[in-house]
């Protein structure tokens, strides 16, 4: 910043001192100091791609869809590869599928989106909103960027759990906060925190708790144009998943490589956890890297748009 | 002192000579390519420019960032991954036209104007054509040219290859205002 200020003066001053020196013949060098003066600095522009996609392999990201855009994604996530339930008889966890998820992300401003998802963990519907509402800039004025998630789940049918009594007992609620930052073209970080309301807790045990915090970490570091490394990890804030013994709970972790093409992001990836959707994640992973439950997943994202065709200029 | 000795010596360097230097802040610079799966089609209203009828000079400049796109994922890729925006914010262009324009004389002059294309933070030599057009004391400028896509160092990959075409049309329009100090 300095350096281009301090860059920018000069050229002005030698602008100047030409004028000075040639008063009766004007060089290019006046021109190109015009031209300077003119252009407006784009310093306070807002940092645009903070990650490539909404999703990264657990977390949302805190890019939302643009107005009129439509994100189609597919989320899958196989059996565990080694283990007790892994290993060539289940063709390494391919044979079968932990989660699936299928989800639509439609974009009301530049800046909100409205969500819905469905994932075969608990056959968990769910329906959110997604606002990103700060916007880092390249001058560091804002140094992060905010975005916020509030979502409802519903688990319509009984999967896992006995009791399953009342309606309101289906419903689970999540809010996020996700501080995201760009560091460099390569690298973006972020860290959210949240909170989850199981109305009925999950998995249905005594002493497990219906409310909790949790704080996930995540980031993202390119190793070429369109490709790039995503480490992503979640810890719930729960004494009594911290305690219990059997099932013993683990946090969630996945390491995965991102791909961009066009329209499309891919992202392969090794996870931990079973399930796709924070609500089911956050509340259920017994399943540990140690144990050899880890698995391989893949997420697709495709974004069509809407926009309705602009007076074409030629 | 010293930045009123340089604002003295700016001012007096502006009266001493004739009244010739030109400028636009809102020169208009689209671009255009026809590929198989989508064309690609993005306007910009802010590019800047500077003419110097005395020596022929002239400059243009624009924001990557100002290049409005249709979709904005089209929008964002070709900021984040062909253009690298952040790295090389502006394309440029400074040059010399060739011929003589009398700016009192109205008229439409077809013109080659000599110079460096700076795109991508790759510099080109490059003869443009162009026309300016005088119209009472309004000086405006339209060019039509077409950028290489290799000639500056913008890979497309394998992937995306037919999506994009190689070479780019380039549309320039600019309305010029009297320079005042």
């Amino acid at each position: 910043m300095i350096k281009k200020a301090l860059f920018l003066s000069l050229l002005l001053l030698a602008g100047g001192t030409t004028i000075a020196q040639q008063t009766t013949t004007r060089d290019s060098t006046n021109t190109d100091s015009l031209l300077n003066s003119l252009s407006a600095s784009s310093k306070s522009d807002p940092v645009m791609a903070t990650f490539k996609s909404t999703r990264l392999i657990l977390s949302e990201t805190s890019e939302t869809i643009k107005k009129n855009n439509l994100n189609f994604m597919v989320i899958h996530r196989f059996g565990d590869i080694a283990g007790a339930d892994g290993g060539g008889k289940t063709f390494w966890g391919l044979d079968n599928s932990s989660d699936i998820y299928i989800g639509f992300e439609y974009g009301l401003t530049n800046n909100l989106d409205i969500d819905f998802g469905r994932s075969k963990y608990e056959q968990l519907l769910e329906l959110g909103l997604k606002y990103n509402f700060l916007h880092q800039t390249a001058d560091d004025r804002i140094p992060v960027a905010l975005t916020v998630i509030g979502k409802t789940g519903l688990k319509p049918y009984s999967v896992s759990t006995n009791v399953f009594d009342d309606y309101t007992n289906r419903l689970n609620y999540f809010a996020q906060l996700i501080i995201a930052r760009k560091f460099s073209s390569a690298l973006s970080l972020q860290i959210s925190p949240s909170y989850l309301r199981n109305n009925l807790p999950f998995p249905y045990l005594a002493g497990n708790e219906r409310n909790f915090f949790a704080l996930s970490a995540a980031g993202r570091l390119k190793f070429s144009k369109r490709m790039g490394i995503v480490v992503d990890y979640a810890h719930p804030f729960s004494s009594f998943r911290n305690n219990s013994d059997s099932p013993k709970f683990y946090d969630p972790l996945g390491v995965g490589i991102e791909i961009e093409t066009g329209g499309h992001v891919f992202t392969i990836n090794f996870s931990n956890s079973q399930a796709i959707s924070p609500i089911n994640y956050l509340s259920g992973t017994t399943s540990g890297w140690g144990k050899g439950q880890y698995r391989l997943g893949f997420t697709i994202s495709r974004v069509f748009s809407f926009n309705k065709k602009q007076k074409s200029t030629y | 002192m010293k930045y009123i000795a340089l604002i003295l010596l700016v001012w007096l360097g502006n009266n001493q000579a004739k009244q010739e230097t030109y400028v636009c802040k809102n020169a208009k610079i689209s671009l255009f390519s026809k590929a198989p799966l989508e064309d690609i089609d993005a306007t910009s209203t802010q590019g800047t420019s500077v003419y110097n009828a005395t020596t022929g000079d002239l400059a243009f400049s624009l924001p990557i960032r100002s290049l409005q796109f249709q979709k904005s994922m089209m929008q964002e890729h070709f900021n984040e991954n062909y253009m690298e925006s952040d790295k090389y914010p502006n394309a440029t262009f400074k040059g010399r036209i060739q011929e003589k324009i009398d700016t009192e004389k109205d008229g439409t002059y077809p013109v080659n104007v000599n110079g460096v294309l700076d795109v991508h933070g790759v510099k080109q030599n490059r003869s443009i054509k162009g026309t300016i057009t005088i119209n009472k004391g309004t000086v405006s400028m339209a060019s039509d040219f077409m950028v290489q896509c290799k000639d500056h160092r913008i890979d497309i990959p394998q992937l995306v290859f037919k999506k994009i075409a190689e070479s780019i049309q380039i549309k320039v329009a600019a309305t010029y205002a009297a320079y005042k100090k």
